[in-house]
């Protein structure tokens, strides 16, 4: 393959989103055609790419000195690259059926598909200036999706959203910085590409950057105390949620992190520093702290979005571990948490979007009446508990396994709080499970006559991802081992 | 010697002039003349730094038959001839960006006397950034001052008045410490070159005598040109300067006049004193203070604002703070990212004025926030004006205000002990301006369900578009291919020291 | 197809069966539903026991990870207690078709228990502690909607505090798995520890907290103290026949746990001697003690049986952690004897529900004159469980004594055997009221509006086949405990 088609994956979904509200469409379909082939397209164009991943690097613009924008796939760039090319159409489809009663949504799929470019660009970013610069541009692409219903609470979120994210990114620039002067090469390489040689007394002040960076990259990725837009983004419409706020945008954030510590800091120079109890302890503290605000929440999609919290700093403690088999158990949850919490917004989105609601006691006995979205619920929710035999139990084990053998007292703590984090997810996943199969007593169905399952607009992306997550669940050993031919550094 | 070493004396003087002839001529035909003199004098500087890059060296030019050290020169850079041309561009589209308010706003009977004060103001402006001689530099300090209180108060409403007259106050305050500097100075070296001095200035540190004076006259003259640009705490008389004047002023007024001060003090940094004894002198770590409680304060004040041009005023005061940074850090690199920073924030600045009177007037004239709701659906290209410049100020990669932040933090990396205040100053400055300048822009994009105020349409004002188009492309191009400009500011800082 | 593939058999079938009763369009005929049931318990059961006497007895089903098999073994310990699951089950199951008639849902109800009999299966089966752990949450998932059946709210508040209780354990024991897997060198039971002495050097101490967690985890589903509040809420709750087969062998999966974590993971000399080991036996002892105090004190007949498997359920496990063979004989012996016991205990208190409504201890004057058979059975189990002679649990409860005092541990040695005397005593306190009042309703008791209300022959048959065979174990034991000691010495 050609390195030229890295940019042009990243270029295709720009065009097609700036097309979208330019282009008269006579009717609905046709821009549903068109939308839907080109994303397919691409992703199709993505996927060829990673199966013959073009060696070199490939550049596109200078911005001072020896910084470009350039792209190059390594390993965790097929993982991100990947797991996203495999969601966007998916996703796509379902956000059809959706917006259909929603207004202004040439300029929603606008934004929605020119996301998926800048998401792709995070992906393939060669070294952190380019991963920056798509990273900044992540947000501001994605404010306008989380503005979309114009209402107050959309503007206020989005706003939050704004500071959040952009204050976020400005203390990730420091470190980004810091790289670039203390570093042989600002290009990503395993193992980090600090050159100790120039560091020499200063490793106090590298540490606190690491830490400066790690939360400011931590902010998308919804560390504790930097979580709280997150859940007020859930304002947005529910593909937004799902695909951006549950895995595009803050698996960057987790993404980023993971750059930032295996790629340019190195793991041997942070391990068993205080930087790394500092931020283990955070993310520990994240961990649970999200899933117990979720337990309180009643609006189902704040839960979730508090349990997306919870489960972000599932991916970000593999990552704080800090050894290749942290890394593994990073990225297994990274793309194992992506399934499962989709499938779950899928769900609640399918609900509000069907019946209108969207609290938690409003559901008693949805179960029956739309059994085909409450079934794929319940394996969700399962699997987001970790139930041995679907995906979420793999990548649990894969961060438990690795916390143990790192012999780190602080991560046997951390295993912990995964199983407490656990153990509260079994109670605000299956308490929603429970009502909406088990309803009182005297619960008369007639009251919810209006409520049915969705069309196959809906039902496919769905029926996909459940399949995923028993299929990951049962048989994860190829993917498993690629994670972990990415972390020795084979790719 | 070639021809094209003219060119420097010719743009101070054809500007000079053209302001004399304006006074007599009708506005339209002043207007003519001064779109003209801008292009003119534009043209013969992006000649001139074409003319520089090739040459490799600066060129003194002396006026008149006297050499130095008693006759007076010019000198040219690199440097000189990129801020010339920079500023030209951007004065240009201020004055196009702000023609149509400019005639509702002032008295036609006066709209000549506008373009003539602009043509002066031009005219000290390039005098400043070319002379080589200090007292020069104080005779056109002046004539800038006496400009820009004029087009403050071309428009005559109670406020600008009041603003000009402070504004008049602390500018010869800064003006007054300047020229006692200057005679300091000349008391201490006998010279009023700037490369006379400089040899002097070196010879006197080396003898170790009158050391203590010698500071203080830097003193005294650095201070002064910081009261006249506005560093914090002397940036009172700002807001209202910038927030009530006539929108083709704020703009000149914010990205060059001040600019203009600061290129002097850069100028004098390296060429009446030197750099490395500038270093050691301290004054360094006090503007490096200065600049950091500027960038938070001016921040933090614009936060508070509920006004969206005085706001924007405010922003002013804490990009100001960044430029001082950069000299702070004492560094060549952070003096590069400060200079950068001129020309990123002139850019930006004046795009978000001009985008800002866009959005006023069809918020019925009101600046208050809560009228500007909406604002973005109804004049789109000021709305996406105001969004460009906006994220160029929090540095938003591919605007100009990235790459200035980008080179302002690796000057901080360099400077191990000025560099975690720098870094975490950058990032909280960049997490307030983030949080007034999104805030307004949601605000803008967010929807009226009432329609009180008219839409204007893209088309109907083909200048004003433009000149957003323009700055736009200038904050893009600032933004995304640095590497040229930035080459420039090395070349042309390298010819200094 | 592998041969031993046929392992898989009663564990599928049942869950197959269940899953096409859940799914089937609601059905008018009630005897089709019954029908399918009876036949996916027979069939479950028949296969169960031609499993037990295969050659074949271990099969890989498949793998979770590379070092994760799903992998079912059938031992000693498997078999007796898919033995007592199979006739508990059975009996359970008849005495539903009768009960069942009054409960809504029937459908759902049959269906959880075919796929919870399945399950359990595999639970007995399961060769490595993975697999357990996999069967042993989804016991708790697919075992909670026969505790919320009848979806009142306390019903439904009981479902989900039984549910988090039991994933609180769980989740205890995979931390401890976790590391188990780190240190050890299979995760294969193995009698006698699969701890890596090399791997744990230098960290004994914190492996012993992580076996002490496992315990308590486990001992979360077996009601021990201080994890057993969930226990009294959500047995009674459920309809009487799901009652009987939660309290009859759903705690007993907990032991099994225990029994697989200590003296086939661990092994049993890494904890003797331990503060493991004290604080457990004096936890066991306190649940013994409190569990009677607190059915003493009840009133409500389900809840005070309740109570007492709080208790009983501690006596098996206070003889585990003896770690001693004679104790561990007893403790397994009472595991079969409490099963067949407890179950006919709830169902006794179920036929009387069906039968007359009444639920509280001191409705039930006279209710001897009214269902003689029943209130017999319920008289001999009763006297089975306080322990005398000749029933099986007098047999346990004299090899948990013995063996307590052929430890020589300090103290508890004497003092355990103590313990369950008083408790013993409780026992009697607590169950023989219903007899006395029940035959013997005094002279001011109305003896006019009695009339025979004796349950039909689907209900009585199960209870009577399960007193038999709690009087026969107790006739008979040598049967039962050479075939428990041949197991278990290598364990020692």
């Amino acid at each position: 393959m050609q390195p030229m088609m890295m940019f042009i994956v990243v270029l295709i979904p720009f065009l097609t989103g700036i097309a979208i509200p330019l282009i008269p469409f006579s009717k609905r379909g046709h821009m549903m055609a068109f939308l839907e082939g080109l994303v397919l397209l691409n992703s199709a164009l993505v996927f060829s790419l990673l199966m013959h991943r073009p060696e070199e690097s490939f550049a596109i613009v200078k911005f001072t000195g020896d910084l470009t924008l350039s792209f190059r796939i390594d390993g965790m760039s097929m993982v991100f690259g990947g797991l996203v090319a495999a969601l966007w159409p998916l996703a796509t489809l379902y956000s059809f059926e959706y917006m259909k009663h929603e207004k202004n949504e040439r300029i929603f799929f606008m934004f929605y598909t020119i996301t998926y470019g800048v998401t792709l660009g995070i992906a393939f970013a060669e070294d952190l200036v380019t991963m920056y610069f798509f990273y900044e541009l992540l947000t501001l692409v994605t404010v306008p999706l989380v503005m979309h219903t114009l209402t107050r609470e959309a503007i206020l979120a989005s706003r939050k959203y704004l500071y959040y994210s952009l204050g976020g990114a400005a203390f990730g620039f420091i470190g980004m910085i810091f790289i670039i002067v203390y570093s042989n090469s600002p290009d990503f390489v395993l193992g980090g590409s600090l050159d100790l040689t120039k560091i020499g007394w200063r490793t106090d002040i590298l540490l606190l950057v690491y830490v400066l960076a790690f939360l400011g990259f931590g902010v998308k990725a919804a560390v504790c105390p930097f979580n709280s837009w997150l859940p007020d983004a859930g304002v947005a419409p529910t593909p937004v949620t799902a695909l951006l706020h549950a895995v595009a945008v803050v698996k960057a954030g987790a993404f980023a992190i993971i750059r930032l510590t295996y790629y340019c800091f190195g793991v041997e120079f942070l391990r068993g520093t205080w930087a790394q109890t500092v931020v283990m302890a955070i993310v520990i503290f994240t961990i649970v702290y999200g899933c117990s605000r979720a337990v309180k929440e009643t609006h189902i999609k704040r839960r979730l979005a508090f349990s997306t919290i919870s489960n972000l700093s599932y991916i970000l403690f593999g990552v704080t571990i800090m050894t290749p088999l942290g890394m593994v158990g990073a990225l297994s949850h990274m793309v194992f948490h992506a399934v499962m919490k989709i499938c779950s917004f899928f769900c609640a989105g399918a609900i509000m979007y069907k019946t209108g609601r969207s609290y938690v006691h409003q559901l008693d006995g949805f179960g029956r009446r739309m059994p085909r979205v409450f079934g794929i619920f319940t394996v969700s929710a399962l699997a987001l508990m970790g139930v041995p035999g679907l995906c979420g139990f793999i990548s649990k084990w894969n961060l438990a396994a690795a916390a143990v053998a790192s012999d780190n007292p602080l991560a046997f703590a951390g295993i912990g709080a995964l199983l407490i984090s656990a153990l509260l997810t079994a109670i605000y996943m299956l308490s929603i499970v429970i009502r909406t199969f088990f309803p009182a007593k005297d619960f008369d169905y007639e009251t919810i006559a209006d409520v049915e399952d969705p069309n196959w607009y809906m039902l496919l992306p769905l029926s996909i991802f459940v399949a995923a997550i028993i299929g990951f669940g049962l048989y994860s050993a190829p993917i498993v081992e690629f994670f972990t031919k990415i972390a020795d550094g084979v790719y | 010697m070639d021809f094209i070493c003219n060119f420097p004396f010719f743009s101070i003087l054809i500007s000079l002039f053209s302001g004399t002839i304006c006074s007599v001529l009708p506005g339209k035909a002043a207007k003519w003349v001064n779109t003209f003199v801008i292009v003119l004098i534009g043209a013969m500087s992006a000649a001139l730094l074409w003319y520089l890059l090739g040459t490799g060296e600066s060129f003194v030019y002396m006026m008149g038959h006297f050499p130095a050290p008693w006759g007076n020169e010019i000198r040219a850079g690199v440097l000189e001839a990129a801020t010339a041309l920079f500023f030209c561009i951007v004065m240009l589209l201020s004055m196009w960006g702000g023609r149509k308010k400019l005639m509702e706003e002032v008295e036609p009977s006066k709209h000549n006397l506008y373009y003539i004060l602009v043509n002066l103001l031009l005219s000290s402006l390039l005098a400043l950034i070319y002379t080589n001689d200090l007292f020069t530099a104080y005779v056109f300090v002046e004539i800038n001052t006496i400009a820009a209180c004029g087009l403050i108060m071309i428009r005559q409403i109670g406020r600008t008045l009041e603003a000009a007259v402070r504004y008049m106050i602390m500018s010869l305050v800064g003006s007054g410490m300047l020229l006692i500097g200057i005679c300091m100075m000349y008391d201490l070296t006998g010279h009023l070159l700037m490369s006379n001095i400089q040899e002097s200035v070196t010879a006197i540190i080396e003898e170790g005598t009158y050391v203590i004076p010698l500071v203080m006259a830097i003193a005294l003259m650095v201070i002064g040109l910081a009261i006249k640009s506005a560093l914090f705490p002397f940036h009172a008389w700002l807001p209202d300067a910038y927030g009530y004047s006539t929108i083709s002023s704020a703009a000149i007024l914010s990205s060059l006049v001040s600019k203009g001060y600061i290129f002097l003090l850069i100028k004098i940094i390296y060429r009446v004193v030197g750099f490395r004894i500038f270093h050691d002198t301290h004054i360094i770590n006090v503007l490096f203070v200065f600049g950091l409680m500027a960038m938070i304060f001016g921040s933090l004040s614009a936060i508070k604002e509920n006004d969206i041009r005085r706001m924007i005023a405010f922003s002013s005061v804490a990009q100001i703070g960044y430029i001082y940074v950069g000299i702070g850090l004492g560094t060549q690199v952070g003096m590069l990212a400060s200079v950068y920073h001129i020309f990123a924030h002139a850019a930006g600045k004046a795009l978000l004025f001009i985008a800002a009177i866009g959005l006023t007037d069809v918020s019925g004239f009101s600046r208050k926030f809560i009228d500007l709701t909406g604002a973005g659906y109804r004049n789109k290209i000021a709305g996406i004006g105001f969004t460009v410049g906006s994220l160029s100020m929090v540095g938003v990669p591919v605007f100009a205000g990235f790459v200035s932040k980008l080179l302002f933090a690796q000057a901080a990396v360099n400077n191990v002990g000025k560099m975690l205040p720098t870094l975490i100053a950058l990032g909280i400055s960049t997490i307030l301006n983030a949080i007034y300048f999104m805030k307004t822009v949601i605000r803008i994009y967010t929807p009226r369900p009432d329609a009180p105020y008219e839409s204007v349409a893209i088309g109907k004002e083909k200048l004003y578009a433009v000149s957003i188009v323009l700055f736009i492309a200038l904050n893009i191009m600032l933004g995304m291919s640095s590497q040229p400009v930035v080459d420039a500011i090395h070349a042309g800082l390298e010819m200094f020291g | 197809m592998h041969e031993s593939m046929i392992l898989m058999l009663p564990i599928l079938v049942p869950v197959m069966t269940g899953l096409l009763l859940l799914c089937m369009p609601a059905v008018k005929n009630r005897k089709v539903l019954i029908g399918i049931t009876a036949a996916g318990l027979i069939v479950t059961a028949a296969l169960v026991f031609f499993v037990l006497f295969q050659e074949a007895d271990s099969f890989t089903f498949f793998y979770l990870t590379k070092s994760l098999p799903v992998y079912f073994k059938i031992d000693g310990i498997g078999r007796i207690f898919v033995t007592v699951v199979t006739i508990v089950w059975l009996s359970g199951g008849a005495f539903a078709f009768e009960y069942m008639k009054h409960e809504t849902d029937e459908k759902r109800y049959f269906g959880f228990y075919l796929i919870v009999y399945g399950i359990l299966v595999a639970l007995d089966f399961s060769g490595n502690i993975i697999t357990f752990y996999l069967f042993y949450e989804m016991m708790t998932l697919l075992s909670m909607p026969l505790v919320l059946h009848t979806r009142s709210r306390e019903a439904v508040m009981a479902g989900l505090k039984y549910m988090l209780y039991s994933f609180c354990g769980a989740y205890m024991v995979l931390y401890g798995v976790y590391f188990l897997f780190r240190f050890s060198n299979t995760l294969t039971f193995t009698a006698g520890g699969v701890l890596n002495q090399e791997l744990i050097a230098g960290r004994e101490q914190f492996l012993l907290f992580v076996v002490f967690l496992m315990i308590l985890g486990f001992g979360v589903k077996a009601g021990m103290f201080p994890m057993h509040g969930w226990l009294p809420t959500a047995h009674p709750v459920a309809p009487a026949p799901a009652s009987a087969v939660l309290s009859g062998i759903i705690v007993k999966s907990g032991v099994l746990g225990v029994i697989r974590t200590v003296y086939y993971l661990f092994g049993a000399d890494f904890i003797r001697g331990t503060w493991v080991q004290t604080t457990w036996i004096w936890l066991t002892l306190f649940t013994v003690f409190m569990g009677s105090m607190l059915a003493y004190r009840e009133k409500l007949l389900k809840k005070r049986l309740a109570y007492s498997t709080v208790s009983q359920v501690s006596y098996i496990l206070f003889g585990l952690s003896m770690l001693d063979q004679t104790a561990m004989t007893g403790s397994l012996l009472h595991v079969i004897c409490h099963a067949f016991i407890k179950c006919t205990l709830f169902l006794c208190a179920g036929a009387i529900i069906y039968k007359t409504g009444k639920t509280r201890v001191d409705e039930l004057a006279g209710i001897g004159k009214e269902m003689p058979a029943l209130l017999w059975c319920y008289t001999i189990v009763s006297l089975a469980l306080i322990g005398i002679p000749p029933t099986g649990g007098f047999v346990s409860k004299w090899y948990l004594a013995t063996g307590a005092l052929r430890t020589k541990l300090p103290i508890v040695s004497w003092f355990g055997p103590l313990v369950l005397l008083v408790s013993a005593l409780l026992t009697a306190g607590y169950l023989l009221p219903v007899t006395i009042q029940g035959f013997f309703p005094g002279k001011a008791f109305d003896y006019t509006h009695l009339k025979k209300k004796e349950p039909n022959l689907t209900m009585l048959l199960p209870v009577i086949v399960l007193t038999v065979l709690a009087v026969l174990v107790g006739m008979f034991p040598s049967v039962v405990t050479d075939y428990i000691v041949n197991h278990i010495s290598g364990l020692f």
